[in-house]
């Protein structure tokens, strides 16, 4: 532990025991190694202290280093905002104490409603906590309290209800040092201090979601969430989001079998604590009215109820052979990649499986150097032909941490201007298309001035761009012009080309993809030169494919299987289909875009006759060629060796 | 306080403006001066103060969404963090346009005692104004304020950067009779006074008036 030993230490006493503890760290920090905790209200260990609350008050005290005597303060201090240092002495208990916590409580509840019966925090909020431990149990207030707005709506999720606020600002301190955009503020003084965006306009973070959480009363609430359980009604689980390839690790809230919602799970390597409002608020396709619940099997134009024997046998006289494909959606676990690929391939004899639906993710490069944790220790990062956050919004995050932390300098090359921008040290918009260009003239491969025309872009501009981006880690996607990709691989910094489907890593590592591209299968299909074709949890109508290519595709193919969790638009040209359960409704696995992989339990039961896409493969597999099949998703995993 | 925000029932807040959809108003001089001011401070977050006088200069006195918009794109700041500025300090007018001339009558103990109460009746039935309301015509606002530190001088006015006290109903009179007659408005001629003296003598553009 040679790292220990360099963190410089000071004595201090807490309680009367006597401790070493890194310089520096805050005393809300420190005496938690004593597994002691100090009550807070706006103090968050990932954002800057600011001593709004006073929730926090200790008793404070120095030791005389020369005859060891400790002379107390006479006012307590707030341990939020107090550094440690060599001999302070702090007490967390203590009648004065008590009184002082009550008198801070007191102060804060003179304000708030107490509407908790109706409060959608009630039952998991700091404030009613803090009340219970440290409050008074009557109140001594009998006059008029102070009226404000309730049930604000500041943006499509988040709710705001200005009488519970006890001015903390958490909310606007994670819209100012983590996610970036500064649309929160308190406007006002006194007693009319109130969180606000400017002009009460659109809340628009993309990471608005964590604000409610952080809040710690009810001030802000979950729009989708409002009403619809009490906490103690639900259940949680662990699982990950998989509404991109970040992999966010979150509390996945169920009662009765439904989800109702999503909170986010600390994982320090991954997501910290945070969620992007994609993942927080898109779950909603579980309790999707249009989810398939039975078999389908066509007769004339007709898709009719069925079962999985009659589509088994409709399947497996379909398939077989090299002028049949399947295409395979990219958010499916590991498990239905592995055993898809061994029933397609070694099973039916066709080597058309694929996932990649542009040319660009086919040819282009899959290299990832960079763990999503490390981003934030960069010096230098070319942020290339992506926009984070909308793209990877946790490696966005990071992005942004180690710029905001430790100075990281960020160039931006993409087509427009995005939230990078707010922070990059250059931004290069260049001409959509010309991604190949600016790559080479990173590279020294074109000339800076012909490239600046060309990409319509001004060549002091991309000259100091250039220069600052020397040994860069660059980021970008897999969906990058694979020209581009190619020439910035081979630049001397760390290279990631991030994959953006939810499990493409997994589908990267578990597909042999040596036939035809899922692009390369919908051409052929549209000349007719595809029997039959599998599609598997991929609607290819949202795909980003021109819709007429895409009918032509599954109008002139003779027999098409779709298996999908609901009743996609490809469905509807289905000759067999078949119903798939979703993450959450199966054990599986899910390799994020930094090659985590990452296992998910089945937490709320499947809908209807609903299948993990696996077992399918394997019920068919055994039909094929009689073995012992795999009958558990763990099997899979650990005999598939990419994913050793 | 609800008036501070207009409850709306409906769903769709508007969106923040993005900088081209900016309606910017501000002239050459404010221009020059905001970038000489610029040059005062380590970071422009600390030149947000001193930018907003320049708006209130600007925009006839009263700082609007469009002015606090601006100042915050001129500086490079986010319009909520420089709308809780302006909205936190009482000299800035955010909440009500406060016309050409911003009568602050001071309620606090000293001018209390000296019937300030009854100097505030006065000019607000002689106006037919509330306090923190403005006259039809835009000429006068009514304020009440706490103390103007001049207690010597108790019961006290300001209007503009100019004391009057001890006032009478005569004083007021005459007072807001000279005020009618004159040319320039008091709120917008203390915001220039207030940037003009913030500027270094070879940053200034304008005339001090
Ligand atoms: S809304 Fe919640 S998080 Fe924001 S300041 Fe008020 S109490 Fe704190
Ligand atoms: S937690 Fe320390 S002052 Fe709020
Ligand atoms: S009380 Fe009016 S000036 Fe002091």
């Amino acid at each position: 532990m040679a790292a220990a030993t360099d963190i410089q230490t000071v004595n201090i006493i807490v309680n009367g025991i006597e401790l070493a503890v890194p310089k520096g760290e805050l005393v809300v920090e420190a005496v938690k190694r004593l597994g002691l905790e100090i009550p807070i209200f706006c103090y968050h260990p990932r954002l800057k202290p600011v001593g709004m609350c006073r929730m926090c008050l200790v008793e404070t005290g120095m030791k005389n280093p020369q005859d060891g005597t400790i002379r107390m303060m006479p006012k307590p201090a707030a341990a939020c905002t107090l550094p440690v240092s060599e001999g302070l002495v702090i007490n967390t208990e203590s009648d004065a104490l008590k009184k002082d916590r009550k008198g801070v409580l007191e102060f804060l509840l003179i304000n708030h409603p107490l509407d908790c019966p109706i409060c959608d925090r009630g039952g998991e909020c700091p404030l009613q906590n803090n009340t219970l431990f440290y409050g008074p149990a009557t109140s001594r207030f009998i006059e008029q309290k102070r009226h404000n707005v309730k049930a604000y709506p500041l943006s499509d999720y988040v709710t705001l209800d200005l009488e519970r606020c006890i001015q903390c600002a958490r909310c606007i301190r994670f819209t100012e040092e983590i996610s970036g955009d500064s649309q929160l503020a308190f406007r006002f003084r006194g007693n009319k201090t109130h969180p606000i965006t400017f002009n009460e306009t659109k809340f628009t973070s993309k990471f608005s979601g964590n604000v409610i959480e952080i809040c710690p009363v009810g001030a802000l609430t979950n729009r989708k969430y409002r009403f619809r359980a009490r906490p103690w009604d639900l259940q949680t689980s662990e699982a990950v989001c998989l509404n991109c390839s970040n992999g966010c690790n979150i509390w996945f809230d169920h009662r009765a079998g439904k989800v109702v919602r999503i909170n986010a799970r600390t994982n320090e390597a991954i997501n910290e604590e945070w969620t992007c409002d994609k993942g927080k608020f898109g779950h909603d396709y579980y309790n999707d009215e249009k989810r398939l619940e039975t078999p389908f099997a066509r007769t004339g134009d007709e898709l009719q109820k069925a079962d999985y024997a009659t589509v088994y046998a409709k399947l497996l006289e379909a398939f077989h052979g090299d002028n049949t494909g399947m295409i395979l959606g990219d958010s499916l676990s590991n498990e239905t990649y592995i055993t898809a690929q061994n029933f397609f391939t070694g099973q039916l004899g066709s080597h058309n499986i694929d996932y990649r639906f542009s040319a660009n993710q086919a040819k282009g490069a899959s290299t990832v150097d960079n763990s999503i944790a490390s981003l934030e220790l960069a010096k230098t990062t070319l942020v290339f032909g992506t926009h984070l956050a909308d793209d990877l919004p946790i490696v966005f995050l990071r992005v942004r941490k180690g710029w905001f932390n430790q100075g990281t300098q960020v160039i931006l090359a993409t087509d427009r201007s995005d939230e990078v921008s707010e922070f990059a040290a250059h931004t290069l918009v260049y001409k959509p298309g010309t991604e190949a260009t600016i790559a080479k003239a990173f590279a020294g491969q074109v000339s800076v001035a012909d490239a600046a025309a060309k990409c319509g872009i001004s060549e002091p501009e991309l000259q100091a761009a250039i220069t600052a981006a020397a040994g860069a880690t660059v980021i970008t996607t897999t969906s990058l012009n694979h020209e581009a990709a190619e020439v910035l691989k081979a630049l001397d910094g760390n290279f990631n080309a991030y994959p953006t489907g939810a499990n493409e890593r997994g589908a990267q590592l578990a597909l042999a993809c040596d036939g035809l591209s899922a692009l390369e299968q919908l051409k052929k299909a549209a000349n007719g030169e595809l029997s039959a074709l599998w599609v598997v949890g991929v609607d290819l109508f949202s795909v980003g494919l021109p819709r007429e290519e895409v009918i032509r595709a599954l109008e002139n193919v003779d027999f098409l299987a779709v298996q999908d969790s609901r009743r996609t638009e490809t469905f509807y040209y289905a000759s067999v289909a078949l119903p798939m359960t979703l993450p959450a409704e199966q054990d599986g696995s899910y390799t994020n875009c930094e090659g985590t992989t990452q296992q998910m339990k089945a937490i709320i039961p499947p809908v209807g006759q609903a299948k993990p896409a696996w077992r399918v493969f394997e019920e068919l597999s055994i039909r094929v060629n009689p073995r012992m099949p795999f009958s558990q998703a763990s099997e899979i995993l650990a005999s598939a060796p990419a994913f050793a | 306080m609800s008036e501070l925000i207009q409850l709306g029932s409906h769903n769709e807040r508007p969106m923040p403006p993005k900088a081209d959809e900016l309606n910017l108003r501000f002239s050459e001089q404010a221009i020059k001066e905001l970038e000489g001011l610029k040059t005062h401070y380590p970071n422009l977050k600390a030149c947000i103060l001193p930018g907003l006088w320049i708006a209130q200069r600007e925009y006839g006195g009263f700082l609007d969404g469009d002015a606090i918009a601006e100042v915050a794109h001129r500086l490079s700041r986010s319009y909520a963090e420089v709308q809780g500025v302006a909205t936190f300090y009482s000299m800035y007018n955010t909440v009500h346009n406060p016309g050409k001339h911003k009568i602050e009558v001071c309620t606090c103990l000293s001018c209390h005692f000296n019937s300030a109460y009854r100097i505030r009746d006065y000019v607000s039935k002689k106006l037919g104004i509330k306090n923190g309301e403005t006259t039809a015509d835009g000429m006068f606002m009514l304020e009440e304020v706490e103390c103007l530190n001049a207690c010597d001088r108790a019961p006290v006015v300001q209007v503009g950067d100019r004391y009057f006290g001890p006032v009478d109903e005569k004083s007021i009179d005459a007072l807001l009779e000279e005020l009618r007659a004159s040319e320039e408005s008091t709120v917008v001629k203390m915001a220039d006074q207030i940037v003009q003296v913030q500027l270094k003598a070879e940053e200034r553009v304008g005339t001090i008036r």
